[in-house]
């Protein structure tokens, strides 16, 4: 369930604290005058991961964190980039933001000319004919991209389902070489303020070198791609990714693309030589080796294990790197079960839940603030939804628990004792600590209002595509769920978990199947809003409503606790949740 | 002979056509995951899902999928494509297998060894200090989890995480094809912890095997021929007392080949165990139907192999 966060993290930051945290960030981050941050060129890095490392190596694919932080950003550009620390998107590919006309629904865009290829294609220069076909293979079944419909799925002609044959979109149209024009058949909010051009499907593939690839059940173009990024995998270069730089979830190696100028590059400064991946490790081990080694960055995991974090925390403060992960971790009740389907029993939950105990069994404040409502700091909107101290909801109001308010609750819902007193209610956790801990400490604190859990635990996979994200498994109570944002806009955080015209019978994300017309209507008004302040007042006013529902009891705004050794200047990117931009990160 | 072999390889065939039956039944008609929702990435519409269980060919009946699955395994020895890496699982385990025979068999050479030198010196030498020191010793050895000695092992020797910098740590491990002292070295710390963990219960299981043995009447009669002491001890006891050492050390190697999974985590050594380790956290069926069948066929394998050598080891015993 979580979105670009994999790994959970999770822990208390007061306000104050986190506001010091990004003031610090920014006087750390003054970069040069491009917006880059200023960094030493030359060296090899080795990035140690514990999860496996990259999904795929198709740029179509790429949604998690791992493959944003490993790949993305540095083997690719797209039509939109975001730098280290910028939370709205900034040209790549693209000259300037989109031009609106015809009320939002047309937008103009044009391309840098110059751009190559990486070999074998290197005499090859970006056009916009290359985005189009980007875009369009996001639609192949063969590609398997998780986003297009929800972004795209408004661009004229732009298929419903995925398709097992390209499918021209007539919606998208590239007049000339350095010209890209995108109409919907109505404003789409995110496409408008480039947020979901801001992208991989984004990045330019060339359909003349790429459509023998994408034939077939399984396309095999991430394994001959052309990059256009500052790295390309190394070797790559002759056409065919090799094996003895790409070995799943053991080995990544990045070399440095030649085809690539910094100075057309207006988010990336590239000062590794090359950057090495090297997966299989626990994360004991791959933590210590990070502190105590020299030129190595932690990977695919949020935080050092518990003990290993706060003797960091204690000698080597220097060498962590705390950032909010504009994530939120969340108790889903599911209102289809009784007597869950009565909100004042799911406020009752809420006012029980003691947040703070949460947040310690789970390594303590480092790892995140305790939540009041669902939208994350730093997202559009979190301020309009009553930022820290939170939207002033009773049952949220209390992170130790308020068990009289909880009764108090439980009696406005007709249990007159104060305690429910039918039979227990199914909850299924996570198998590994801290989640399974977390989840007992739910189970425990839920007895007090005499709500019984018959928890299972599973593990974590099995959790969410067995039972959590399945409508028909009838699991009431999902302790252990997680969601990130796709980029900073907070249509990616609501829409998902609160539409409830997105219930589906699989991989279903509404996991509290909350379906309230009038709620959903606004929502489908929300993602026609255009500009920014006026969706994050928009995003905002849902996020304080949807959360008096209490379909979710919010819990925790995580952190990413991003670690290097001593002698590399890590440099966390805010849009990846905190996880490291390689691309602006350098040795000491 | 020969009719015995044949009979055995029969038989290895059909254990190895009921792991594939129930693998494939725990783990396709079962599965712990929805392997479409899996492979289908974060927000997949239903379109995708139904598109991702056809690629699979989820929506056939069970027994034409297990059909299926035999036909490629047997006729193309193909175990399928990896949901969480796709890739091929054949070549994933090929190209695994040489880190997990490396790390057993000089871990097996070492702990065979060294259990063979105490258990003997502790049967001959017995309620002698030697004797007691290698008994604490050996408890000690049984007592630590594998895990917890290799982390030992990493946090006092190893080059960046150790007190000691000595060896090569966690991560270290290259195929001896590419840089065979260094295939060395990193090979060093895990196959002593191996060694460490399992020797010490084979030293004591000789010692006791043996004890017995010598205390047999025919030990007795042998030496009263006037047999020299190290005749008695290599001809006559030995042997016998060696044969429950070796069916355990058959099947601890086996189950070793089919993946050392907390060495191989702990070291990170990309061998069988780390590709199963992997694939149970990630739901990858294929992955570990391929890995659970190689560790099947080790394990018939080396119990064939082991019943052939009683028949060498101890004279007595006869095939049927």
């Amino acid at each position: 369930m979580s979105a670009h966060v994999r790994v959970p993290a999770a822990a208390l930051l007061t306000r104050g604290c986190a506001l010091a945290l990004i003031s610090a960030l920014l006087v750390a981050g003054c970069g040069t005058s491009t917006g880059k941050i200023a960094g030493r060129s030359g060296g090899t890095v080795t990035v140690l991961e514990v999860n496996g490392g990259v999904d795929s190596l198709d740029p179509g694919f790429w949604y998690y964190q791992t493959d944003y932080t490993d790949l993305a950003q540095t083997t690719q550009r797209w039509l939109y980039g975001w730098r280290a620390r910028s939370l709205t998107p900034v040209p790549d590919l693209a000259t300037a933001m989109p031009a609106l006309s015809d009320g939002g629904r047309t937008l103009t865009i044009h391309i840098r000319s110059g751009i190559h290829y990486s070999p074998p294609l290197a005499a090859r220069t970006v056009s916009s004919a290359d985005i189009k076909y980007a875009i369009e293979r996001c639609f192949l079944a063969s590609v398997g991209n998780g986003y297009a419909f929800d972004y795209y799925g408004e661009i004229e002609g732009a298929p419903h389902e995925p398709v097992s044959h390209l499918v021209n979109i007539p919606g998208i149209r590239a007049p000339n070489a350095t010209t890209l024009v995108i109409h919907t058949s109505v404003p789409v909010g995110v496409l408008d303020d480039a947020d979901a051009l801001a992208l991989p499907c984004t990045a330019p593939v060339p359909q003349s070198y790429a459509e023998r690839f994408d034939r077939g059940a399984q396309s095999t173009y991430g394994e001959h791609q052309l990059f256009t990024g500052p790295y390309m995998i190394a070797g790559a270069g002759s056409g065919t990714v090799p094996h003895s730089s790409y070995a799943p979830g053991r080995l990544l190696a990045l070399e440095r693309n030649r085809s690539w100028r910094r100075e057309s590059d207006p988010i990336r400064s590239a000062y590794f030589n090359a950057i090495i991946f090297r997966g299989g490790y626990s994360k004991t081990v791959a933590s210590r080796e990070v502190l105590e080694g020299t030129s190595l960055m932690s990977g695919d995991f949020t935080a050092p294990p518990p003990a290993i974090l706060a003797e960091a925390l204690s000698s080597r403060r220097s060498q962590l790197y705390i950032t909010p992960a504009q994530a939120t971790r969340y108790i889903s009740l599911n209102t289809r079960v009784k007597p869950l389907d009565n909100v004042d029993v799911r406020r009752a939950i809420g006012a029980v839940i003691d947040r703070s105990a949460l947040l310690r069994l789970i390594g303590g404040p480092t790892l995140g603030a305790i939540a009041t409502h669902f939208l994350a700091p730093e997202m559009p909107g979190f301020n309009v939804a009553g930022g820290y101290r939170g939207p002033g909801y009773d049952f949220l109001s209390h992170p130790e628990g308020d068990l009289a308010l909880a009764q108090h609750y439980m009696r406005l819902a007709g249990y007159r004792r104060g305690r429910y007193e039918g039979p227990p209610l199914s909850a299924v956790a996570a198998d590994e600590a801290p989640q399974k801990n977390v989840a007992e400490a739910i189970q425990s604190q839920l007895a007090q209002i005499g709500i019984n859990l018959e928890l299972h635990e599973v593990p974590h996979t099995t959790m969410l595509t067995k039972y959590c994200t399945v409508p028909k498994a009838h699991i009431a109570i999902c302790p252990n769920l997680s969601w990130g944002k796709d980029f900073f806009d907070s249509q990616s955080m609501i829409a998902p978990i609160f539409d409830g015209n997105l219930i589906q019978e699989q991989a279903n994300t509404d996991t509290s199947l909350a379906d309230n017309p009038a709620y959903n209507a606004q929502i489908e008004a929300a993602k026609e809003v255009i500009g920014e302040r006026a969706r994050a007042q928009a995003w905002g006013r849902l996020d304080r409503e949807l959360t008096a529902e209490a379909y979710v009891i919010p819990w925790l705004w995580e952190n990413q606790v991003s670690f290097a050794s001593a002698n590399v200047k890590g440099v966390p990117w805010a849009f990846n949740g905190g996880a490291w931009d390689l691309t602006a990160s350098s040795l000491k | 002979m020969p009719a015995y072999i044949a009979r055995r390889l029969l038989w290895m065939v059909a254990v190895l056509v009921a792991v594939t039956f129930i693998t494939f039944i725990i783990f396709y008609l079962l599965p712990a995951v929805e392997p479409a929702a899996l492979r289908a990435g974060k927000t997949p519409s239903p379109a995708l899902l139904a598109h991702i269980r056809q690629t699979l060919g989820l929506q056939r009946p069970w027994y034409d999928q297990y059909l299926h699955f035999l036909d490629r395994l047997l006729f193309h020895l193909d175990l399928g494509y990896s949901y969480q890496y796709d890739i091929s699982v054949r070549s994933a385990l090929a190209e695994r297998l040489p880190a997990t025979i490396s790390l057993t068999l000089g871990a097996a050479l070492l702990w065979l060894a060294g259990a063979l030198a105490l258990g003997t010196l502790a049967a001959l030498r017995r309620h002698s200090l030697l004797d007691r020191l290698v008994g604490a010793l050996t408890l000690l050895g049984i007592s630590a989890p594998v895990y917890w000695l290799a982390l030992l092992a990493l946090f006092l020797f190893a080059d960046v995480t150790g007190k000691l910098h000595l060896l090569p740590g966690a991560g270290s491990y290259v195929p001896i094809s590419e840089e065979p002292l260094q295939w060395l070295e990193s090979l060093v710390l895990p196959w002593l912890v191996l060694a460490i963990s399992l020797g010490a219960f084979y030293a004591r299981l000789l010692r006791a095997n043996l004890t017995e043995v010598l205390a047999e009447p025919y030990i007795r009669t042998a030496r009263a021929k006037g047999i020299s002491q190290a005749q008695v001890l290599l001809r006559h006891a030995l042997r016998p007392a060696l044969t429950p050492f070796l069916t355990a050390a058959g099947m601890d190697i086996a189950l070793l080949l089919g993946g050392a999974i907390l060495t191989e985590t702990a070291f990170n050594i990309p061998g069988i165990g780390r590709l199963l380790y992997e694939a149970v956290l990630n739901g990858d069926l294929p992955m570990i139907q391929g890995t659970v069948l190689v560790g099947a066929i080790f394990i018939v394998v080396m119990n064939a192999i082991v019943d052939l050598l009683y028949v060498w080891l101890d004279p007595r015993v006869r095939l049927a």
